[in-house]
């Protein structure tokens, strides 16, 4: 399955449909999964982008992996909802409407709560299994995070991805 | 077709006796729950491994419900796939033999009469072994040929005795810090004891040496080298292995074992018949079949009419800790040693293996050490918090870890000692949860002696000199009641008298004609060291037993 069709699929799934949100008592709107996590996988780890690591697209290749259980995935959605709902207490706006110090000022905020913090440190995780994937995961084709720690993989290495 | 002997498992308990079996010329078959796979299937793909556990069953498939009794006599219940607690271990041809890092210790003489060596301890069911080391030495000295088992005897305090000089394949290459180590343990009196592996330093046995792939334990090995029931027995002989065949039930009557129920990969039910049956599914498994075997001669489960299966289950007490050495204490050559991958940190002392406190002797242990698994991903996790304990992203971050991974390394240490059979640690059947075949799981019950602690506090104050005396700094470990899930024996303990084991000398259960045993079930107390060695040594042994057997 290629990396369009995954994220197609994934537009229908779970990741994909709208997150509503709460202000004060009432119905604010909705927000979209995917941009949001995509755009927190980038202001947590900025360095992914400088190794040419896409993130983005293993946290939705590894989201359909059925070893990942149920209850992780609803605790990343449900996670959105929060940061979203955490950002337009302190600033009025949608995580993804501020500016990126406001956005390291809400990251702040969460980190502060226990559900922040645990939501912070999976997503980091699963951006850290993308900078250290095997090329055939398709996400970190030059190695250059292997290259940035002097690490070397095991040999041999995987002729196809388990996912 | 009703085969010679019918074997339930394929790993360290199993893979001996369909070797001699088949390669005498009887008729074996073998059933194993998992898949096979070869060398060429091997890789070191991290995420596939260890992030998402490649080679063990999906909890939410297969699980077990634990209780956990407290020191306060407090019974917590925890369902396996809700709290991810796993005590699966390798589900696959070979078993995780496969997926070892293949620490090989012997046990020692004293091991086998821990009662009439220490006496007994109050709350704790110690007994001698119904056979002695003289016994079963032959068959740790077949392993370590057929097998192959990578080492070099030294003399020390506790070198168990051997029928031969030296292991039949040098050891390993080794990281330059072993001599630090050394050097640390020369300076405190300690003995220093290369550490035996079940790997093979060169080519032999029609098997490749080992390639130093850096990811050892965990991983199957893509060269063959590593000792496992598959690479060293199984791909040798003519053994006929189902793959993916879940055994629910042994059907007997009322002196024999008739038939092995299996589930097949598609859910379809299968019959086997054997004149032998020799049941190594792992500890846990093999007393949850016996269990779930109930019948009108069996009422409370196969070989159970004295209630004794499942009961002692055991583990590897102790625990681990852990140093790091940094660069900047460090001059440029060290640094270059420290940072030397592949090669492996083959250290261990067994000094303290007994000990005197108070005027009294207690068992003691074997404390292994090496470096920090290579698994990149765990060692990343733990930069993402300061010293504070924040969780740090952004740069903070890639600065925590860059220096972290390229600046340092941890050198850790195990703890191996005897975590003592009680009452309250064994294996039930936990009628109300059932996996995907809709059986019953097995309920594991969980109990650590305080005495298993304060012997593992005492081993693990010896390793901390060590590390203090090679310079090591960030110095902590820990000694639980936590159980490795790697590391299980007992629930099927042989022995003399029938009211109070399964087994009699031979792991033929007492109560059936033709029902053997032969994984670390039978195991009445572990020793202190990892059981796999003991484990073959054992099936080997009564591999002898059947074909005597067999052949009358």
């Amino acid at each position: 399955m290629t990396f369009n069709m995954r994220r197609n699929f994934f537009k229908q799934s779970f990741l994909g449909g709208a997150v509503l949100l709460f202000y004060g008592s009432s119905l604010f709107g909705a927000v979209e999964p995917l941009k949001t996590l995509a755009l927190v996988q980038e202001d947590l780890f900025p360095k992914a982008k400088e190794l040419e690591v896409d993130t983005a697209s293993y946290l939705l290749l590894i989201l359909e992996h059925s070893r990942v259980s149920s209850a992780k995935k609803e605790f990343l959605r449900n996670g959105v909802q929060w940061l979203h709902e955490e950002s337009l207490k302190l600033y009025g706006k949608l995580y993804y409407n501020l500016s990126q110090q406001k956005r390291q000022d809400v990251l702040q905020e969460i980190s502060e709560y226990s559900w922040g913090e645990f939501w912070i440190e999976s997503l980091l995780t699963y951006s850290m299994e993308a900078l250290y994937s095997d090329a055939v995961y398709g996400v970190n084709k030059k190695d250059a995070a292997q290259k940035w720690l002097g690490f070397h993989s095991g040999e041999p290495h995987p002729k196809r991805a388990y996912l | 077709m009703t085969y010679d002997i019918c074997i339930i498992g394929s790993g360290a308990g199993g893979s001996p006796v369909a070797y001699e079996l088949s390669r005498a010329g009887f008729s074996v078959v073998v059933l194993e729950k998992g898949k096979e796979y070869k060398e060429e299937d091997f890789n070191k793909d991290e995420l596939a491994v260890s992030r998402r556990q490649l080679f063990t069953p999906e909890l939410k498939e297969e699980q077990h419900v634990i209780y956990e009794l407290d020191e306060n006599k407090k019974r917590t219940r925890y369902v396996g796939s809700e709290e991810q607690w796993s005590f699966w271990n390798g589900s696959m041809v070979g078993g995780s033999s496969n997926l070892m890092s293949g620490f090989f210790h012997r046990l020692k003489p004293n091991d086998f009469k821990l009662l009439s060596a220490y006496g007994k301890i109050e709350g704790a069911n110690i007994v001698d072994w119904p056979i002695s080391y003289e016994e079963l030495e032959p068959y740790y000295e077949k392993v370590e040929r057929v097998v192959g088992v990578s080492g070099e005897v030294v003399p020390h305090s506790f070198l168990e005795p051997r029928s031969t000089e030296q292991f039949p394949y040098p050891k390993l290459q080794e990281n330059r810090v072993t001599e630090w180590f050394d050097r640390a343990c020369n300076s405190l009196g300690f003995e220093s004891i290369a550490t035996p592996r079940a790997i093979l330093s060169h080519t032999a046995l029609e098997r490749n040496s080992c390639s130093y792939s850096n990811f050892c334990g965990s991983y199957g090995c893509a060269t063959g080298a590593k000792g496992s029931g598959r690479a060293a027995l199984l791909q040798k002989c003519n053994a006929t292995i189902i793959t993916q065949a879940f055994v629910y039930k042994l059907e007997s009557d009322a002196t024999k074992v008739t038939k092995a129920h299996y589930y097949d990969a598609d859910f379809k039910t299968h019959e086997l018949s054997a004149k032998i049956f020799v049941l190594a599914a792992q500890a846990i498994e093999s007393s949850r079949l016996l269990l779930n075997s109930k019948n009108h001669f069996f009422p409370h489960g196969l070989a159970n009419n004295e209630k004794q299966v499942g009961k002692n289950l055991i583990f590897s007490a102790g625990g681990a800790g852990e140093g790091r050495f940094r660069f900047e204490m460090l001059t440029k050559e060290q640094q270059k040693e420290l940072m030397e991958v592949g090669v492996f940190f083959n250290r261990s002392l067994q000094q303290w293996y007994e000990y005197k406190k108070s005027g009294k002797k207690i068992k003691g242990g074997t404390i292994d050490f090496l470096f920090e698994h290579q698994d990149l991903i765990p060692r990343i996790k733990r930069a993402f918090y300061d010293e504070r304990g924040q969780i740090l992203w952004g740069e903070a971050l890639a600065q925590r870890v860059h220096k972290e991974l390229t600046t340092s390394r941890v050198l850790n240490f195990e703890v191996f000692n005897d975590w003592l059979p009680t009452d309250e640690c064994f294996i039930g059947i936990e009628e109300d949860v059932k996996d995907k075949y809709g059986i019953a799981v097995g309920a594991i019950h969980l109990y650590s002696h305080p005495h298993d602690r304060e012997v593992g506090n005492e081993l693990a104050k010896k390793a901390v000199e060590v590390l203090k005396q090679m310079g090591a700094k960030e110095i902590s470990y820990s000694i639980s009641s936590s159980p490795p899930s790697n590391l299980v024996a007992g629930g099927c303990r042989f022995g003399e008298n029938p009211k109070t084991s399964v087994l009699d000398k031979n792991c033929k259960a007492h109560a059936l004609e033709n029902l053997y045993v032969t994984d670390a079930s039978f195991m009445p107390t572990g020793g202190s060291v990892p059981y796999t060695w003991t484990i073959y040594a054992n099936a080997f042994r009564v591999a002898d037993i059947l074909l005597k057997r067999l052949k009358s």
